[in-house]
């Protein structure tokens, strides 16, 4: 790839090229593959059942990689400080194609209106939207110089609030919680002060509190939040998905049942999964040992990251770095921990994993980000 | 903000990082390493299939343990529709070569829409075993084809005893609600009619349920085990098989004769399109023969009916074969029904047996007066209420049946008749009873109420206690109330459930239970009444004046004694019903007989006949075929 990008011989960025973190881009390959080979084990066999085309799903999403990749490496070469100065652009188009899905052209899948129907294709505007807050509040930090007074600390609150209630308006709580999670991230590092961290911790809790007591949520977003908390209660209902998966993990053992191999994956127990329970057909065909393979791949990218952000030139820089780094961080977490049973179940996809266009893409594009970031620290 | 405060920073952000993947990694180590054998179990039983095979039902024997209904082992080849794969026509091509079937008759079954969608369809019966084996041996040439060993209900004797058996079909929806907490599933065979659906819960086994283990392309990789099928249990029947094949071959000969014999009533000859023989026995209600006609085979419902067939045997044409006339036929019991009419004018004390009516062969009643006679007006001359029923004089029973009606009709002829069970179900174990009629003032009201065209008058007349009292007008009862009456008065006043379950047998033949006679009511029938009506009936069969002496020319009466009262029912539109009841020897009573035969002319030409030979049989006397008896009552 590094070679490709020295053939593309964009003028100014050539001498950022030789910095370009070939480690980050090896782990973002790897995990791209190996979600490839798990859509396929997941998918051939329904479709076949179902006399279509075992390969559908493969090839769709190799088709999203390969637009991830375009816009990535694109966005690497770009100048990540021009970002800093159109910030205010990015955020409001985000906001404004936000408020156009919960519009009547969005469309509503399963009691959620979060797409836009674009021919064959679904275009989830909260995947772009998350990219557009990490955005806009490393702009507004790093403005700030890391000086955030309670007025400053408020305005920050409300970049990261108003698009927030927005999704609640779909409703989506998982990306919700990822928004919450790229603030907290950028706010900790930023410059609140630890009175304003712990402060903002007990708000959140509190606000958690009130969000499952309080009946903003639907009853099954409640049940699937709540039922990691107790799987055996009702394994018919938002516990079952949990249970299979947790299953199929354990049905893997130390070496997996080995690729096309998992009944749990192709008997169709796990729903879901090829997209948000991926990681379960990881677990039950590869293994412990391929699953860790696949975290150490995250972990890599996870590192790397963070390294990206410590060397950043700047403080925008860094922040950006910051904010993709919890972004990725929580959706990891939260994708895997909830097919283990150890984070309540919500629609989060692996990043780079999960079957589906617009989260893949803009995955892509927020490692794009980091790569160019990275590439411009010494520029 | 200092550089150091942000390095501080950025650290505590690694540390949550590394905290947050390594809680994940703990997990993944406890399920996957930890954890991993306890789930493994867990993960198995959703690739568990499970596999049903209906257990063979148990076998209905008859009270010698002859067998009326019983298993065959069917070499059978059968065709999962859905598991043909991509060339299903190659492989019924191949097939057809094989069995030497036609193509297109193989097509033809395999989409037979009697066969149930959830089982594996037979395309071929009793095909040789190498056929089977060699099935199995070139599997992959016929995928969804398979050779198996079939257990099918066989009928050692066709149609014998058809309506008491009853037959099997597979479980509807109605059927199964109810049914699926006790294991039914869709598609399994149940009984719908006669013994098999009344002792369904007995013949039915338990299915052989078979755990197949499943892999991850749904193929079969082996069995986990199985829980092998247990055969339901036998039911021994109270049916004399050989009695019965006697009472069905001289019904359906009574029947043919009727057929054959000019009426001079209708100018044409009796249609005689129906009837039915049952001998109970008096000491318990225990069926002895039970013969319906028109019969139905049985094996007809095996693997499913047409539909074809199924609505031949519910045209009207076919005077609806299916339907068993003993407990669900209803008709006016006629002169048999001067049973009740003696006992309640003697038990009121209307009359007395020496009370002497003199039949001038009619009677008059009402103003302006209607004249009722006799059969033919035959004058009987001065008759007691024996003579009354030896010679069957209605003049007699219309002086009775009028003796209740000073005024307004006292309700003594109904008493009696419900007493001895009539106009209400006998409670025979066997499905669809008919309950029947015995009218009386409110009854009359009631029909009137429901439909006055048809019964334009709603009062209770003297008319109507004269019609009753020879067991005609609305009165109308099944043949085996009339029989259980007639068994009451030979025991001396038990009234039984008839049954015809005796005991329930497990596969070696060990009895599992004894199905007890079931006592519905205890009346006392005193000798001084039991006497002088038995007497009449004795009469009717071996006095030369007995309207049934002629069909029991010959018969050794001084030995076996028989009380027997012949009935001709009229009937609106139709010819006359010919009725007989009977038992012996009065003596000791062990058979009680009732024969009753649709547009068949006089009982004691069609009905008594039948009778005769059922007692021919249960003596050991010589059999000779059924001819018309020329005799009127």
């Amino acid at each position: 790839m590094a070679l490709d990008l020295r053939s593309a011989g964009a003028r100014r960025s050539s001498s950022s090229l030789r910095h370009v973190d070939l480690l980050l881009v090896a782990a973002i390959a790897g995990i791209s593959a190996i979600g490839l080979l798990m859509i396929y084990s997941s998918t051939r066999q329904g479709q076949s059942a179902a006399g279509l085309d075992p390969g559908y799903f493969v090839k769709r999403q190799a088709l999203f990689v390969f637009v991830g990749v375009v816009l990535m490496v694109g966005i690497a070469l770009l100048d990540y400080q021009v970002l800093r100065d159109i910030a205010p652009a990015i955020y409001g188009a985000a906001l404004f194609v936000l408020l156009l899905v919960v519009s009547p052209l969005g469309t509503e899948r399963r009691g959620t209106q979060a797409w836009f129907q674009v021919g064959p294709y679904q275009f989830e505007p909260s995947e772009v939207a998350k990219l557009a807050l990490v955005i806009a509040l490393a702009a507004f930090c790093a403005a700030h110089r890391g000086d955030l007074d309670t007025g400053r600390l408020t305005t920050a609150l409300g970049i990261a609030g108003i698009p927030l209630i927005l999704i609640y308006l779909q409703p989506d709580v998982g990306t919700g919680m990822v928004f919450v999670a790229i603030l907290m991230g950028i706010l900790l590092v930023g410059g609140a002060s630890p009175r304003q961290i712990a402060i903002l911790t007990l708000m959140g809790i509190t606000a958690i509190v009130m969000v499952l007591q309080l009946g903003v949520l639907k009853d099954y977003q409640r049940d699937r939040l709540s039922a990691f908390l107790d799987p055996k209660e009702d394994v018919q209902r938002s516990a079952y998905n949990l249970n299979q998966s947790k299953i199929a993990i354990a049905a893997g053992g130390v070496g997996g049942r080995g690729l096309f191999q998992g009944t749990q994956t192709n008997l169709s127990f796990v729903p879901e999964q090829h997209t948000d329970f991926i990681f379960t057909a990881v677990g039950e065909e590869l293994g412990f040992v391929g699953a860790c393979t696949l975290l150490g791949l995250f972990g890599l990218v996870m590192w790397r990251t963070w390294r990206a952000a410590i060397t950043a030139k700047d403080q925008f820089g860094m922040l950006v770095c910051v904010g993709v780094l919890a972004m990725l961080v929580f959706q990891v977490f939260e994708n895997v921990g909830m097919t283990m049973g150890i984070t309540p179940i919500a629609g989060i996809p692996l990043p780079l994993m999960s079957y589906g266009g617009s989260a893949t893409v803009a995955t892509f594009a927020a490692l794009g980000l980091v790569l160019s970031v990275q590439m411009r620290r010494f520029t | 903000m200092s550089g150091d405060t942000t390095r501080l920073r950025m650290g505590i952000l690694g540390v949550v990082v590394i905290s947050l993947f390594s809680a994940l990694l703990a997990r993944l180590w406890y399920l996957q390493v930890l954890a991993a054998p306890t789930y493994k179990t867990e993960a198995q039983l959703n690739s568990v299939r499970f596999i049903y095979t209906e257990a063979p039902r148990g076998r209905i024997l008859d009270r010698n343990g002859k067998v009326l209904v019983g298993n065959r082992v069917v070499p059978t080849v059968v065709v999962d529709k859905t598991e043909l794969g991509d060339k299903p026509d190659d492989v019924i091509a191949h097939l057809s070569a094989l069995v030497h079937v036609p193509v297109n008759v193989l097509k033809e079954r395999i989409d037979d829409p009697r066969y149930s969608p959830f089982k594996p369809i037979p395309v071929v019966d009793d095909v040789p075993k190498e056929t089977l084996i060699h099935i199995r041996e070139h599997q992959a040439e016929y995928p969804g084809v398979q050779g198996v060993m079939l257990t099918k209900r066989f009928y050692p004797n066709g149609s014998l005893a058809a309506h008491v058996v009853g037959y099997v079909g597979e479980i509807n929806d109605k059927e199964l609600t109810p049914r699926k907490s006790k294991g039914y599933r869709a598609g399994d065979a149940i009984g719908k009619s006669g013994v098999e659906l009344a002792y369904e819960d007995d013949l039915r086994g338990q299915p052989e349920v078979e755990k197949l283990e499943v892999d991850a392309q749904g193929r079969v990789l082996r069995s986990l085990g199985k829980q092998p099928a247990v055969q339901g249990h036998d039911v021994r029947l109270t049916l004399d098989l050989d009695l019965q094949k006697v009472a069905e071959d001289s019904l359906a000969q009574s029947i043919a004769a009727a057929q054959a014999t000019y009426d001079n009533d209708s100018g044409k000859r009796f249609v005689a399109p129906a009837g039915s023989a049952v001998v109970l026995d008096p000491h318990d209600g225990s069926v002895l023969a039970m013969a319906s006609y028109p019969t139905y085979e049985p094996a007809q419902f095996i693997d499913g009916i047409s539909e074809k067939t199924f609505g031949e045997l519910n045209d009207p044409n076919g005077h609806y074969p299916l339907t068993n006339r003993v407990t669900q036929g209803l008709y006016a019991p006629a002169s048999t029904f001067k049973l009740v009419t003696s006992i309640a004018g003697l038990e009121t004390g209307l009359i007395t047996p020496q009370y002497t009516v003199n039949d001038r062969g009619s009677f008059t009643i009402g103003d302006p007066p209607t004249v009722l006679t006799n059969a033919f007006s035959e004058a009987f001359g001065y008759v007691n209420l024996s003579a009354a029923l030896t010679v069957s004089s209605d003049v007699y029973f219309y002086e009775l049946g009028s003796r209740f009606c000073p005024g307004r009709c006292r309700t003594g002829i109904q008493d009696t008749a419900r007493e001895l069970g009539m106009g209400d179900f006998t409670e025979i174990e066997l499905p669809f009873e008919a309950s029947g009629r015995i009218p009386d003032e409110q009854t009359k009201k009631r029909l009137h109420d429901s439909n006055p065209d048809a019964f334009p008058d709603p009062e209770w007349y003297t008319g109507d206690n004269l019609n009753l009292a020879i067991g005609q007008g609305d009165t109308v009862i099944t043949p085996l109330q009339l029989v259980n009456a007639y068994a009451t008065l030979a025991n001396g006043g038990t009234v039984y459930a008839p049954h015809v379950g005796g005991s329930i047998l497990d596969v070696n033949g060990t009895e599992v239970r004894s199905i007890a006679p079931k006592v519905n009511r205890k009346t006392e029938i005193p000798a001084a009444i039991r006497e002088p009506v038995i007497a009449g009936f004795e009469g009717a069969v071996s006095n030369s004046r007995g309207t049934a002496a002629p069909a029991f020319a010959g018969f050794p009466t001084s030995t076996f004694p028989i009380a027997g009262k012949t009935g001709t029912a009229q009937v609106s539109g139709k010819q006359d019903t010919a009725l007989f009841a009977a038992f012996g020897p009065t003596t000791d009573p062990r058979y009680a007989v009732t024969v009753v035969i649709e547009e068949a002319g006089f009982g004691a030409s069609a009905a008594a006949p039948v009778a005769r030979r059922i007692f021919d049989q249960v003596m050991g006397l010589p059999l000779t075929p059924i001819t018309r008896v020329q005799a009127h009552d």
